[in-house]
C-alpha cells in the first residue's frame, strides 16, 4: 500500500500521526478549496465509544425468531439485583427492525429512546456483529484494530480514514480535526494536517498579552521560522515545521468558530448547554465548524471529525433498564446528544450531507458476570445521518453457550452459508468511502483496506463494500 | 571517526549534557570544557550514581510532583533519563493500578536497576507489584490463565514481535504456556509478591494443556523447545523464563533481546531507525548479549559517532539526525536551563485553569507521567506533534517568558546575561546560547529573530536597562525561541 510517504514515522511501529502542509500553498486560499472540494459538500464524523460497549444490551433480541436467540439471552443475563436482563416488555416502546439471520425481533435499549425517533425516520443503520478475525481482548490492541482496520499484529500505524484523507489531499488542506486532545488513531497519517483541539475556542495562539503591537513582528517571526522548517530535508522538521504553520494559520480561522456559532446560532447553543452532558459538548465544537463552512469562513474545511467519549467499560454496576445504571446513563448520553446533534443539523441545512459512525473497541461477553459484562467481540455499529438508508444490516451473533468460543465470546465468521455470519469492519469502512466518499472500490482496496489471506470461512477474504445502508 | 578517548568538543558536550540529561547552563558547560575532558570520562561521570529512592505516598499527584522535583533538582541527570526510558518501556499507569505507593515503589525499582543487570531488571519485573496489578499477573488463575503479562513481556519488555528482519518471534502458543508459568502469583499482606503453590498451574493438574514448552519453532532452540519446568515446576519458573527469553535467537541467529534493547536505547537517546548494522556494532562491542550490562550498553551507545550525529548544526539534510523532545524532558530542561525556581513547588505564571502545577502543562503536551496512554507507553517522534500538543508548548513557552514577577520567583534574564545597551546580535547571542540553541540556528533563523527584536532593523540595538524594552523584546524573543522548531528537537 501506498501509504508511509516519509518513512521517519515508522520508527520501531513507535510514533505515527497527522498532518501537513505545503506552506508556501497554504496562502493560496483557491488551491487549499480545490483539494477541500474532494470531499464534495459531506461530512462524516466518527464517534469512539471508549471501552467496549456492550452491543447485547445496545439492541436486544425480543423473541426467538427462527431460533432461540431470545432464549440464549435469558439463559446469559439474569434478572433480579445485579442482572443485566432487559424484558421484552420494557422493550415495547424502541422496537426497531427484525435480525436479517435469526428472524428475531429487535429493539433498542430503553435509553436508546431518541435513537428510535430517528430510527423510524429512516436516518439509523444498525450494522450488527460488527468485528474482525481472531479478535483480541485487549482494549489497546483492539482499538488499534479497528482504528488502523488491519487485524491486531498486523498494525500499519496509519488510520483507515487517515489513509482515505492521505490519497485524496495534499499537504496544503486541513481535512480533518479532531474534538480531542490528539490525533485519532482512525484519522492519522503524514501527508495532509488534521488539528486536534477539545474545543475550538483552545486554538488560540498563545502571544504576550502585555505586548499587543508587539504580534505581528512575533507572528512573522513565528511564520519564518516555521515555514524554514517546512522545507528541510530532514523529515521530522519538515514535518514540525509543517504542523506549525498550519497550527498557527488554524488559530487564525478556527479560533472563531467558537464566537461566530454562539452569536448565530444561541438557541441550539443553548440547548446543547442544558442538555450538560460530555459528548454533547464535544459534537457542539463539530457543530461549530460545521456552521463555519457553511458561513464561508476562509480556511476553514474540515469535514472529517472525530470525537470520543468514554465509560464503557462495564465490568461492575452495569445495570439494565433502570435509569440509574451505568449502561443507561451512557447510552442516554449517546442517544440525547447525537439526537441534538442531528437536529442542529437538520436546522444547518446540511442533515442530508452527513453521516456519523458510533464505533467501539469491541463489544461485551454474553455471559454477564456479578454486575457487569467481561471484554467481548462482535457489537452492533451505528450509522446515522440524512445519507443513510435506515434498517437493520448484517446478523446478530449466535450466543446459544454451544456456540461460543472457549472463552465464551461469539465467533467471528464470514461463512456465507452461516445464519450467524460476522460483519467485517472493513465492509462498514469500504461502504463509507464507497458510497459516501466517493472512493473507487479498487482504489479502496488499494490504498486503504487489504483483505486478509486465509481461510474464507473465518477470514476477510472477499470484500462487500456495498452493504446498502449508503447508496 | 571517534571513540571514547575522543576530545568532546563544546557542541558536543551541549549534546551528550542535553540528550543524558536535561542539558548544561552556560556556567556548566564552561566548567565541563576547562576540565577537557574525553567522551568516555564524561559519560563514566554521568553514570557514575548511586540510585535515589521516590519515596511513596498515597497520593498521585504528590508523588508525580516529588518525581518532577528530583529531575528538576537532580546533579546526576542520567539517572532521571533512564528512569523515563524504563517508564516508558515497562509502562504501568496508575489509572489501571490506582496505588499511588506500588507506582512510586515500582519507580525506585526502575532506578535502581536503569543502568544494572538486565536478567535481574526483568526478574524483578516480573514481581513488581503494580506490574503485577496492571498486566493482571494478580488474577492470572490457574483454570483459565490469563495471557496479559505474558504477552506483553514478550511483545514489550524483551523480543518484540518481530525481529529485525520482519520474521515474528514467537507465537500465540508461546504466551499461553508462558502464562501457565505466572499462575500462583499474588500480593501478600503486605503488598510484595509471594507464590501460591495452591493456585499455580502444575502439569500434572492438566495434562491436557501438555508441557509447559515454549519457543518449539521459534528462538533458535530446535523443535524441543524450552521447558519452564527444566529447574522444576512451580516458583522457579518465571526466573527460568527470563533465561529462555535471553537466550532467544532470532531469525538471523543474533540475540533477539541484545538487538531490541540497544535498538530502544539507541532511539531513546539518539534518534528514530538506526540500521541493523549499527545496532549489531553498538550490541557486539557492548558486549550486552552476554553480561546484560545496561551501564555498559549506554556508555557504548553514548561515546558512538552516531549518536553525536544528531548534534551536529542545521542546516538540515535529509542525512541530518534530529529526535522530538518528550515533552517531560522540554518543560524540565527548560527550567533548569533559565534558573527559574518554584516556591513550595509552584511557579509564578506557570498556573494553568485548575491547576497551579507543571502537571497540568505536561498534560496538555501529551504527557502524563504515571499515567502512560498503555502498555505501549507513549509514541514517541511525530506523535508528539499535533495542533493541540504544540499549541500546549507555545502556552508554556508564552507563560514562562512572561513570568515577570518580583522576588526570586519567576523568569529574570537581567541575571542570566548582560544587560545595558546591546546590538541585537550579542542579545540573541546570549538568549539562543542559554537555551542551548547557539549552535542550532540558520543563517535564515538569524535573520528572522534579528528581524524581530529590531523591528524590521529600525531599532539595530536595545537597551535592556529599560523595562518596556526588556520585557516586550527580550521576554518577547525568549518565548519566540522556545517555540521554535529547533528547540522542539534535539
Amino acid at each position: 500500500m501506498a501509504i508511509s510517504r516519509r518513512s521517519f514515522l515508522k520508527g520501531s511501529g513507535l510514533a505515527a500521526a497527522s498532518t501537513l502542509v505545503a506552506p508556501a500553498l497554504l496562502r493560496h486560499p483557491f488551491i487549499g478549496q480545490a483539494f477541500a472540494d474532494t470531499i464534495g459538500d459531506r461530512y462524516f464524523l466518527s464517534i469512539f465509544l471508549d471501552g467496549g460497549n456492550d452491543g447485547f444490551n445496545t439492541v436486544i433480541p425480543v423473541d426467538n425468531g427462527g431460533a432461540t436467540m431470545r432464549a440464549a439471552y435469558d439463559a446469559a443475563r439474569s434478572t433480579g439485583t445485579d442482572g443485566l436482563n432487559i424484558a421484552p416488555s420494557a422493550l415495547a416502546a424502541t422496537l426497531i427492525g427484525v435480525d436479517p439471520g435469526s428472524g428475531c425481533q429487535l429493539a433498542f435499549h430503553p435509553a436508546l429512546a431518541p435513537l428510535k425517533t430517528l430510527y423510524d425516520a429512516g436516518k439509523v443503520a444498525v450494522v450488527q456483529g460488527c468485528g474482525y478475525s481472531r479478535p483480541t481482548l485487549s482494549h489497546e490492541a483492539s482499538r488499534m484494530a479497528w482504528e488502523t482496520g488491519t487485524p491486531p499484529g498486523l498494525n500499519s500505524g496509519t488510520g483507515w480514514m487517515g489513509r482515505y484523507l492521505a490519497a485524496n489531499y495534499g499537504g496544503s488542506d486541513i481535512p480533518g480535526v479532531c474534538i480531542r486532545g490528539e490525533v485519532a488513531g482512525e484519522l492519522r497519517q503524514n501527508a495532509t494536517s488534521v488539528l486536534a483541539a477539545r474545543r475550538m475556542r483552545s486554538l488560540r495562539f498563545p502571544y504576550d498579552g502585555d505586548f499587543g503591537d508587539d504580534v505581528a513582528r512575533k507572528r512573522a517571526a513565528f511564520l519564518g521560522l516555521y515555514e524554514s522548517a517546512s522545507t528541510a530535508a530532514l523529515p521530522i522538521a519538515e514535518y514540525l515545521g509543517t504542523s506549525g504553520v498550519a497550527t498557527l494559520l488554524a488559530t487564525e480561522s478556527y479560533a472563531g468558530l467558537h464566537d461566530l456559532y454562539t452569536s448565530g446560532r444561541p438557541g441550539p447553543n443553548q440547548a446543547y448547554e442544558d442538555l450538560n452532558l460530555n459528548l454533547a459538548r464535544n459534537l457542539r465544537e463539530a457543530a461549530k465548524v460545521i456552521y463555519g463552512i457553511t458561513q464561508g469562513v476562509p480556511n476553514v474545511h474540515a469535514r472529517v471529525m472525530q470525537c470520543a467519549t468514554g465509560g464503557y467499560d462495564t465490568h461492575s454496576d452495569q445495570g439494565a433498564a433502570n435509569a440509574d445504571g451505568r449502561h443507561y446513563e451512557l447510552l442516554n448520553e449517546l442517544a440525547a446528544s447525537l439526537s441534538l446533534f442531528y437536529a442542529d443539523c437538520n436546522d444547518m441545512g446540511v442533515a442530508d450531507k452527513l453521516v456519523v459512525m458510533v464505533w467501539s473497541e469491541f463489544g461485551r461477553r454474553v455471559e454477564q458476570n456479578d454486575g457487569g459484562t467481561d471484554h467481548g467481540t462482535q457489537y452492533p455499529v451505528f450509522i446515522l445521518g440524512g445519507g443513510v438508508t435506515g434498517g437493520v444490516y448484517g446478523r446478530h451473533p449466535n450466543i446459544n453457550e454451544s456456540a461460543l468460543s472457549d472463552d465464551g465470546n461469539t465467533v467471528y465468521s464470514q461463512a456465507a452459508a452461516d445464519p450467524f455470519r460476522s460483519t467485517d469492519m472493513r465492509d462498514v469502512y469500504g461502504t463509507i468511502l464507497k458510497h459516501w466518499l466517493g472512493m473507487p472500490h479498487q482504489q479502496i482496496l488499494d490504498d486503504v483496506l487489504t483483505l486478509d489471506g486465509g481461510d474464507p470461512a473465518e477470514r476477510w477474504t472477499q470484500e462487500n463494500f456495498d452493504m446498502g445502508f449508503l447508496v | 571517526m571517534g571513540n571514547a578517548n575522543s576530545l568532546l568538543t563544546e557542541s558536543e558536550t551541549r549534546h551528550l549534557m542535553r540528550r543524558a540529561g536535561f542539558g548544561a547552563t552556560p556556567k556548566e558547560l564552561a566548567k565541563l570544557m576547562k576540565k577537557g575532558l574525553t567522551r568516555g570520562q564524561l559519560v563514566d561521570a554521568l553514570l557514575k550514581y548511586k540510585p535515589k529512592t521516590l519515596k511513596a505516598h498515597r497520593d498521585m499527584d504528590e508523588v508525580y510532583d516529588r518525581w518532577l522535583e528530583l529531575m528538576l533538582k537532580t546533579k546526576t541527570p542520567l539517572l532521571e533519563k533512564l528512569t523515563l526510558f524504563w517508564h516508558d518501556h515497562f509502562a504501568t499507569a496508575n489509572s489501571t493500578v490506582g496505588d499511588a505507593e506500588q507506582m512510586a515503589r515500582q519507580n525506585t525499582l526502575l532506578r535502581q536497576m536503569g543502568k544494572g543487570n538486565f536478567r535481574e531488571f526483568l526478574r524483578r519485573i516480573n514481581k513488581d507489584p503494580a506490574m503485577m496489578d496492571f498486566l493482571d499477573t494478580v488474577r492470572n488463575r490457574k483454570r483459565t490463565p490469563n495471557e496479559n503479562y505474558a504477552r506483553e513481556l514478550l511483545e514489550l519488555f524483551t523480543v518484540g514481535v518481530e525481529d529485525e528482519t520482519g520474521a515474528p518471534n514467537y507465537e500465540q502458543d508461546d504466551i499461553v504456556q508462558l502464562a501457565r508459568a505466572f499462575t500462583g502469583w499474588r500480593l501478600d499482606d503486605k503488598g510484595l509478591a509471594t507464590f501460591r503453590e495452591g493456585s499455580h498451574d502444575y502439569n500434572e493438574e492438566y495434562p491436557e494443556r501438555g508441557p509447559k514448552i515454549i519457543f518449539k519453532t521459534r528462538g533458535g532452540f530446535g523443535p524441543g523447545g524450552i521447558d519452564l519446568a527444566t529447574p522444576g515446576e512451580g516458583p522457579f519458573e518465571i526466573d527460568y523464563a527470563i533465561e529462555a527469553i535471553l537466550a532467544h535467537r532470532d531469525s538471523q541467529g543474533q540475540s533477539t533481546v541484545g538487538r531490541r534493547i540497544t535498538r530502544r536505547l539507541f532511539e531513546f537517546f539518539a534518534s528514530a531507525d538506526p540500521s541493523t548494522a549499527l545496532v549489531d556494532e553498538l550490541l557486539a562491542s557492548s558486549g550486552f548479549a552476554s553480561t546484560w550490562d545496561l551501564a555498559n550498553l549506554v556508555k557504548t551507545i553514548l561515546v558512538h559517532d552516531a549518536f553525536y550525529a544528531t548534534a551536529v548544526p542545521p542546516p538540515y539534510t535529509a542525512g541530518t539526525k534530529r529526535s522530538v523532545k518528550w515533552p517531560v524532558d522540554y518543560v524540565v530542561s527548560t527550567l533548569r536551563l533559565l534558573g527559574v525556581k518554584p516556591k513550595k513547588r509552584k511557579y509564578a505564571g506557570l498556573a494553568v485553569e485548575d491547576s497551579d502545577s507543571l502537571r497540568a502543562h505536561l498534560d496538555d503536551m501529551g504527557q502524563r507521567l504515571f499515567d502512560p496512554p498503555s502498555v505501549f507507553g507513549w509514541d514517541w517522534e511525530g506523535a508528539w506533534i499535533s495542533s493541540a500538543t504544540l499549541l500546549a508548548r507555545f502556552r508554556f513557552a508564552r507563560d514562562l517568558a512572561a513570568a515577570r514577577v518580583k522576588g526570586k520567583q519567576g523568569f529574570h534574564p537581567e541575571k542570566l546575561m548582560p544587560m545595558g545597551v546591546q546590538s541585537a546580535d550579542d542579545v540573541l547571542n546570549g538568549a539562543s546560547n542559554l537555551l542551548g540553541l547557539a549552535d542550532q540556528l540558520t543563517p535564515e533563523d538569524r535573520a528572522l529573530y534579528l528581524d524581530y527584536l529590531t523591528d524590521g532593523g529600525s531599532s539595530p540595538t536595545l537597551d535592556l536597562e529599560n523595562e518596556d524594552v526588556r520585557a516586550r523584546k527580550l521576554h518577547g524573543l525568549f518565548a519566540l525561541l522556545m517555540q521554535s522548531p529547533a528547540y522542539q528537537l534535539h
